[in-house]
Parts: structure tokens; sequence; C-alpha cells
């Protein structure tokens, strides 16, 4: 007798065996069913579990982080099994230097070209290069010297501009880099490369990634702060867009945290007038519960992002008004830091800033200085400019240094690109312009894993080519993260089917000759 | 006295009736052994040539008798179900004797005709006459053992004679092969076991060019003849000291005058010289190791000098190597918990555990004291790293910190701590890394820190030790 099949009888209880499916699927689950392949199954997962107990934490750790759902704020604090191995620096600050300055006003000395002066570039040298709109149109290429003099300073008697007076006291502790290149010669595309290591915005930037790799090391504070400099009319700046410290494709929560360049660096952070801790507390922890609720139902992880970024805020109430208050510091600091330190918004006050977060626990910093995009009078911004961060620079480093910190700091001075060594627009005895210059640029670094009081790389006699040992932007990058224990080429993320890296996608290397 | 006399005539009766001839020539034989080297003196004085020349047999022959000794107890606990291999055992017995004898009479000649001396020679020659003593003495009781009339003392004896023969024999490989053969490529856990010796010596010159390109080469090619162990020739090389002092031919270092040194003519003779040194097929010196060796007595041999010209010092050499700290998994759920709490956290140095772990207290630094930290105890050998900066500890966190065994770095800036008790610190021979900033500590209670090998790194800026303002001074000048 025929049973219906979704009949209940307890006798006889129906089995998939009686659905209406296709015998193809019926076979599989017989298949499925049988003591010999349940026992065969068994003994796999007995082969793999003890695998995985063999391998230990090293092998597997990867899946065990996927499955283990409690283990996610763990990886949060100590990244995807980072670092790699044991860093040299913990942290790093980065001064940005928007705009791209003049290496050969600064750092790359070229004594020859005096005797250049207003001759045409060869053509020989540029070769088959696209210029900028801006000269491409230019019927001479006249080669226009520093306007300033070089002298030699340290143990190591590296060559400085004038220009820079401070910087050459610390000369001996810097790693300078004369033939940093990159692949893009405007602002947009190049500052995106060397900042996300990809021309095209939506990449994370370097901070984002150490933010993600490396975690917090202090929960009350961001672990990427942005600090933007207050710019200078008279300069010639390019815009600085929240897209430079991005997050990309990683969690939001990654994203660099801005502070304001004003007297109250986060908008808003006092609690109103009525409003007391336990108040903003109770009300925050409702919106926790509201968001954890919209979590479950739609499942966006930008949600869980919303939930850390609250509290964060929280925390912020208090330690950011500790962090930003400069009254306890010694008059030592604004010895070496100089006057400006106490402007809120100076290049000098963010360095400040930036050692007072590198003790307080702070990841990464990245200090935003715009102006030094020197098409036209160059020799009456330059000055500017170098007086606006010199003193700064130096002094973060030295109080670095004498506090005990520049061990496992690493300071990075980096524009992104350079100039030109011949005149944009008329060049005369008393001034010059310089259009932009993707082939060889200046940058240094200093402080935890590079190594102090070397120059590396060679220009040629025009600051236009790589002589010896290029540095791409790639490699710069490859460099710092390998400063701070991690390789570049191991740190990855699956996203739109592939494993993104900082460096991808042509191959980097780290650069073996700048590390201590 | 009638005890006396009973005495006298028991004696008489052990000596002229009971007592067996054998027993009679183990004792003659025994005293004769013992007077040995004292007819013959170990003085560091080369003897006739061809003692020399018996002697180095003694290497050649040891062997043989080692192998027969190690094979008696064998013999012996076979012999209880096969009755032959008892009887081979007594033979094997009286061969290890006679063949021993020999052997110990070569070694004494070797070491009487080379002139050689030393600690582990001295105790290589008492240990092979006490294993000759104690084989007579096999040889004496066996009998009694074998006819089943004592059943303790030849077993007890053998057993003695086994141990003696350990020791005896590495003493002698020690001479040989140096003092850390055997455990210098030994897993780091045991070599903790068997601290080397050589790795300490000579610390007193620490980061000098001697302590980091000198005295290695002569501590790898030198060290294992003219040394504690070993002093060929009455020249010792591992002590900058001994090494100025020179050997029974006079000083081996000519000041600033490489060519009329010793210490460089021997390593450069042709190898087919039979003073080229290292002497006996031992690796000879690189080129560099010479090139170095040269620089170093033409800028006068200095033990202090921490550069010199024609001497690479690499940078690397100066940056500790990480220890590993060893397995703290057991105790991964409450680091993993500490990590989900409002607290202090310990945080992996890198993803390979061995690493070790950093004590990291941004999140808390006000609220963590020093009763806070003690509870940190359990993890005192995993912490490489403690950041207590701007934490409430106080001087009583030395006491917790000296059990961090391994610590490389402390971090203290901003800290209420004065030094007093700066000492406790003294014991952790990994610390390179001291920060004291912005503290009250005072240059007086920083000398207890003076003998810390690898301590490279103090900050004091901002303390009474280096107050600010000249700080200030120096860094705007």
């Amino acid at each position: 007798m025929k049973q219906h099949p979704l009949c209940t009888d307890c006798e006889n209880p129906a089995t998939p065996l009686d659905l209406p499916i296709p015998e193809g699927l019926k076979r599989d689950w017989t298949a499925l069913e049988t003591r010999r392949h349940f026992l065969g199954r068994s003994g796999k997962v007995l082969g793999w579990a003890a695998l995985a107990g063999l391998f230990g934490e090293l092998g597997l750790r990867s899946f065990a982080n996927g499955a283990d759902s409690s283990s996610v704020s763990a990886e949060k604090r100590n990244g995807p099994g980072l670092p790699h191995f044991a860093p040299k620096a913990k942290r790093a600050i980065y001064l940005f230097m928007s705009g791209g300055p003049p290496q050969m006003d600064l750092f790359d000395y070229k004594p020859n070209l005096a005797s250049q002066f207003n001759k045409d570039m060869p053509d020989s040298v540029r070769g088959n290069q696209q210029l900028t709109g801006m000269t491409a149109g230019q019927a001479h290429f006249p080669v226009a010297p520093s306007h300033w003099p070089f002298g030699q300073h340290g143990e190591t008697g590296a060559w400085v501009s004038s220009l820079l007076p401070f910087t050459a006291r610390m000369i001996d502790d810097l790693t300078i880099i004369k033939t940093t290149n990159t692949d893009a010669i405007n602002h947009e595309p190049a500052i995106m490369l060397m900042n996300t290591g990809n021309m095209n915005a939506g990449k994370p930037c370097l901070g984002a990634w150490l933010a993600y790799g490396l975690g917090s090391m202090n929960d009350n504070l961001p672990t990427f702060i942005v600090l933007q400099t207050k710019t200078n009319p008279k300069e010639n700046n390019q815009p600085v867009s929240a897209r430079l410290w991005s997050s990309g494709f990683l969690s939001s929560e990654y994203a660099g945290v801005g502070l304001r360049s004003g007297a109250d660096p986060v908008l808003y952070l006092a609690d109103p007038a009525g409003v007391d801790r336990t108040v903003r507390r109770e009300m925050l922890d409702t919106v926790e519960q509201i968001n954890r609720e919209t979590l479950a139902e739609v499942g966006d992880p930008e949600t869980n992002a919303r939930i850390a970024q609250y509290e964060m805020a929280f925390r912020m109430q208090s330690s950011v008004p500790e962090l930003t208050d400069l009254g306890q510091e010694p008059q030592s600091t604004w010895d070496l830091y100089g006057p400006e330190a106490r402007h809120p918004g100076t290049f000098a006050y963010n360095c400040l800033l930036a050692r007072r977060m590198a003790e307080r626990g702070v990841r990464f910093t990245q200090i935003y200085k715009r102006g030094w995009d020197v098409h036209n009078d160059a020799v009456g911004m330059l000055p500017i400019l170098c007086r606006e961060t010199d003193r700064g620079a130096y002094a973060l480093v030295t109080d670095l240094k004498r506090r005990g910190l520049l061990d496992d700091t690493l300071v990075i001075w980096a524009g992104e690109f350079g100039r030109t060594v011949y005149s944009q627009g008329g060049l005369t005895q008393d001034n010059y312009g310089r259009d932009h210059h993707p082939r060889c640029f200046t940058t240094w670094m200093a402080g935890g894993g590079v190594r102090p009081g070397i120059t590396y790389g060679e220009t040629d006699e025009y600051s236009y080519n790589v002589v010896k040992d290029p540095v791409h932007v790639r490699d710069f990058n490859a460099t710092v993260l390998h400063c701070l224990g991690i390789d570049h080429s191991k740190f990855t993320y699956k996203f739109q089917g592939l494993d993104q890296k900082l460096t991808s996608p042509v191959p980097a290397h780290v650069v073996e000759g700048l590390l201590a | 006295m009638i005890a006396g006399h009973k005495l006298i005539a028991a004696m008489r009766n052990l000596r002229f009736r009971n007592v067996p001839p054998r027993w009679l020539f183990t004792l003659v034989m025994s005293v004769l052994l013992v007077m040995l080297p004292f007819a013959l003196p170990l003085d560091g004085q080369p003897h006739a040539d061809w003692l020399q020349f018996l002697g180095r047999f003694h290497p050649l022959l040891v062997h043989l008798p080692i192998g027969m000794l190690v094979l008696l107890p064998v013999l012996e606990l076979a012999g209880t179900t096969r009755l032959a291999l008892r009887q081979a055992a007594g033979f094997v017995l009286l061969l290890t004797l006679a063949i021993g004898a020999i052997t110990l009479v070569f070694g004494i000649l070797l070491a009487y005709g080379s002139g050689v001396m030393g600690v582990t020679v001295t105790r290589h020659m008492w240990g092979g006459i006490a294993l000759l003593v104690e084989l007579m003495l096999c040889v004496a009781v066996r009998p009694a053992w074998a006819s089943g009339q004592l059943h303790r003392i030849y077993p007890s004896l053998l057993a003695l004679t086994l141990l003696t023969l350990t020791w005896t024999a590495h003493q002698g490989g020690s001479l040989t092969h140096g003092s850390d053969y055997l455990t210098r490529y030994a897993p780091g856990p045991l070599q903790k076991l068997f601290p080397s010796a050589s790795a300490a010596s000579d610390a007193a010159y620490v980061g000098s060019v001697y302590a980091r390109n000198i005295h290695p080469i002569l501590d790898a090619k030198c060290v294992s003849c003219h040394g504690a162990s070993k002093e060929q020739a009455g020249l010792r090389l591992d002590f900058y000291e001994l090494l100025m002092r020179g050997g029974r031919d006079g000083a081996v270092v000519a000041l600033r005058n490489p060519d009329q040194s010793l210490l460089l003519q021997r390593v450069t003779l042709s190898p087919s010289d039979r003073h080229f040194m290292p002497a006996e097929g031992k690796t000879p010196l690189t080129t560099d190791e010479i090139a170095a060796l040269r620089a170093w007595i033409l800028a006068g041999a200095s033990p202090t000098a921490v550069s010199i010209p024609g001497i690479f010092t690499a940078r690397e050499n100066t940056e500790l190597r990480l220890q590993p700290v060893g397995d703290y998994s057991s105790l991964m759920n409450e680091i993993r918990q500490m990590q989900h709490s409002e607290s202090a956290k310990l945080v992996a140095v890198s993803a390979t555990p061995s690493d070790g772990l950093i004590l990291r207290t941004n999140d808390v630094a006000s609220k963590f004291d020093d009763a806070q930290l003690a509870r940190f105890q359990e993890f005192a050998p995993f912490i490489v790293e403690a950041e207590l900066g701007r934490t409430a500890v106080t001087d009583t966190c030395f006491d917790t910190l000296s059990k961090f065994s391994n610590l490389r770095a402390l971090h203290l800036e901003g800290t209420g701590v004065t030094g007093r008790a700066m000492a406790k610190l003294s014991p952790l021979a990994q610390l390179s890394y001291l920060n004291l900033s912005g503290t009250r500590v005072t240059s007086d209670a920083l000398a207890p820190l003076k003998g810390m090998p690898n301590l490279r790194h103090i900050y004091l800026f901002d303390t009474p030790a280096e107050p600010a303002s000249t700080a200030a001074d120096r860094s705007t000048q």
C-alpha cells in the first residue's frame, strides 16, 4: 500500500527516500548513510584533529580564528597573526610634505649645476618623458641651480641646504633616501600612491593597514590619528582629503581619526550641560543594544564599526583633553620646539602632539603640511616653508631620542614627488619655479629599524634620474612595514577575489641597505 | 697494651699468612702509582723528545681499555646464564688492566714530555691513576666473588670504576676537543644546564674591539690548548691580562709591532712548519682573522678601544640576539582574558610565541601600581618588555621586576621611582634598554647598573642625573 510521502506514521517514518526527488540525490543520501562511510569520515576527522594538534597554533591559527567568533576582539588587538617577526619599531610618525618638496634645494646637493645656470637641460636627460601640462609647452628647459648654499654636517658629513639649519643638526640620526621615485606626475594620483600604494581611490592607506594589522596599543585613543597643519594662504596649497587616511575595503574602524587644528581638537567632545557621565554611559549602552539588534537583523559588519566608534568617542572624552593639555610640558620642551609650538595648528605644535601621542600608545600619527607646490617664486616660498617645518621635525626627532622613544618609533619625512631641476616659467637671477618630478625625490626616515647616518642612492648631475639604488614608493612602503615587523608580501586582505596588499600589484622588495 | 698486642698479632697474621700475593702486588703498585706524579712533576717544561714520541701513542691506545672496560659488566651480567661468558670476563679484566697500565704510562710520558699543564690535565692524570688502582682491586676481589664468597664488593667496585672512567674520559675529551665540545650545539634548554665557560670569560671589556673581534678569534682557535684547562707552553689566551703576560717563550704580543709579535708569527708560518699554530691539524686562522689581529696589535693592543682602523665592527653585532623565552601556552587562557578586560595586558612580541610577551599598561597607566605589577609574577620569565611608563609604580616595583628573568626593555619614564632599589635589576642579564626619563633618579643610584653586560641604552632625560636644562642646552648647541 502506497503511503503519502509526508504521512506521519510512527511505525514507518517517512525518510528522504520516500520524497519525490531525483534518483541521483537518493543515491547520494544512501551513500552518506552507510556505516562504512560514517567510520571512514570519522577516521578523517580524527586525522585532521591530530594534524591540528601537531601544527599547534602555528599552522592552523588562521582557521581557528575564523571559526571562533569570540576571538574577534583579540584579533582586533593583536592583528591577524602579526607582527610576523619581532619588530624594531612599535609605532610610526609620518611627516607628510604635501605638494612635493624640491630635492635639489634641500638635500640633493648638485654643485656642478651652478655653471649650467640658464642653459637648456640636455634632451638626453629627459628622454621621452611626458611632462605635465604646466611645462610641456615650454620651448626651453633652463637649468635653475639652487639659490641656497649647502654645507656638510654631522660626523657623516652629509650635505644639507642652509634652508634647513635645524635638520642639519640631527643629520647623523637620519637615513636619507635620495632615490625615492614614483609612477605619477600629478598630485592626486601621486599622493594616493604614496599613501595607499595605488593611484586609484578605494584602497586602505598605510595607517589603516597598520591599525588593522598591528592593532591598538591604547584603547582610550584612536590607533591612527591624522593632524593637519593650518594652511598658510600665501602658499600654493594642494587639497588633502580624507581619502588619504581612508580604510578602503578594511573596516572603517581602521580609518585615520583627524584631530582639528584649532583649539578644540575634537568638536562636541565635552558632554552637554546637564548630561553627566552616567547618563551618557546609559545612553550609549542602549544605543549599543539597538545596534546589536540591527547587526543580528541585517548582518552588516559596518554596524560593528559603528559600535566600536561610539565606545571610542566615549573614552576619548577623557583621554583627548589630557592628550592636548600642554600645561605640564617643562620649559625644555618649549626651548626645543620653539615658541610656535604654543599655537595649535602649527607644524611644531603638531610635532609636539605627535610625541605625546607616541608616549600614550598611538600606533600611527600622520602630520600633513601643505604648500610645497612651488611652481613659481620658489625663492620666495621655500624659506617660509622651511621655517615652518624645519624646527618642528628636528625637535620631534631630538625629543623622541632624548626621551628614549626613538629606539622603537619610526619617523618618516616624505612628499608625494620631487621637483624639476629646470625652471618652470621665466628663470631670473633671483627667482625660479619648479614643476613636478616623479623620477627621483629625497625622503628621510629616522629611528626604529633604519640605519642612522647614511645617505642612500645616487642621482645624476641634474638630480633628474636615478643612477644607483632606486627606491620605488612600493619598496619604500615595504621597508616601512618591515621596520614594524611585517612581511609586506604576507600581509594581505582578501577583497574582490584578490589577496590585496599595500605593495601590490607590482612586486616590491624591502630595501636592505636602509635597515639597521 | 693488650689490645695493642692483639692488633699487631692480627696484622702479622694478615700480612704473612692469609693475604694472597696479588693483594701485596696491588698494594705495592698502588703506592708506586700514587708516587709517580711526584716523581715526574708537570712543571710546564718539555723534556726529551723520545718521551713525547711514546707519549703520543696514548690517545691511540686509550680507546682499547675503555672499550674492554665497558664490555666487562655486559659479560658479567650475561655470565649469570652462560658460564663461558663469565670465564671470559675474568680474562677481559686482566687484559684491561694490562693495556690500561701501558696507556697510563704513555699518558704520563705525553704530559711530562710535552710540558703541558693545567687543571684539566691534572684531573685527567689523577683520574687515570685512580682507574688503574680500582682495576687492580677488581682483579684482587673478583675470585672471591666468582666463587660465591663476597657478593657485594666486586659489583660495587666495578660500578665505581665505570663512573671514574666516565669522568676521566670526559676530562681527556675536553683536552683534545675543548671543554664545551659536547654542549656547544646542544638545544637551548639543555645548554642552560651547562653554562659555557668561554662565553662568560673576559666580560670585563664588553663592547671593545678586543671583546668583539679579538677575543672570539682566540677563543675559537687557540684557547682549547692555551686556556684554563690546558696550558700548552705555559701560555694562556683566554684573558687579556694572561695574553699580555705571555708564556714560557716570553711575551707573545709586541705593542705596535705585529711582525715582532710571537702570536702573529706563529699563525703566519708555513703550515708545514713544526711551530705553526694552531698545531696538530686544527683549523688555521683565516686571512681576515690574521688581519684583525695585526690591526689590533698595530693600534696598541688596547683592551678597551671601541674602534680601530682596519677592523670592521659591524653595527649588527651590537644588537642582542633574541633569547627564546620558553613555552607559556598553558597560560594562554589567562592572557586572552586580560585582553578583553580593562586592565594591563600581555601582548605577543610577534607571531612567534617564543619571542615573548610585552606587558602593556597604556590603557590603565595612572591606576597601575606595584600590587598590580606583582600579579604578573606568574608570567615573569615570559615578559621581555615591561611598559610601565607613566604608571603609579614606586621603588617597590623592583622586587617584582627582578624576577622578570628575560626582560630586555624596561620603561619607567615619568614614574615615582627614585632608583634606591636599582641593584635588584642586576640579575637581569638580558636587559638592554632602561628608560628612567622624568623620574627622580640620581646618578649615584645608577652605580649598581655598571656591571650589567647588555645594558646599552639608559635614558635619564629630565632627572636629577641629567636635568632638562642641561639637556636642552646641549641639544640646541
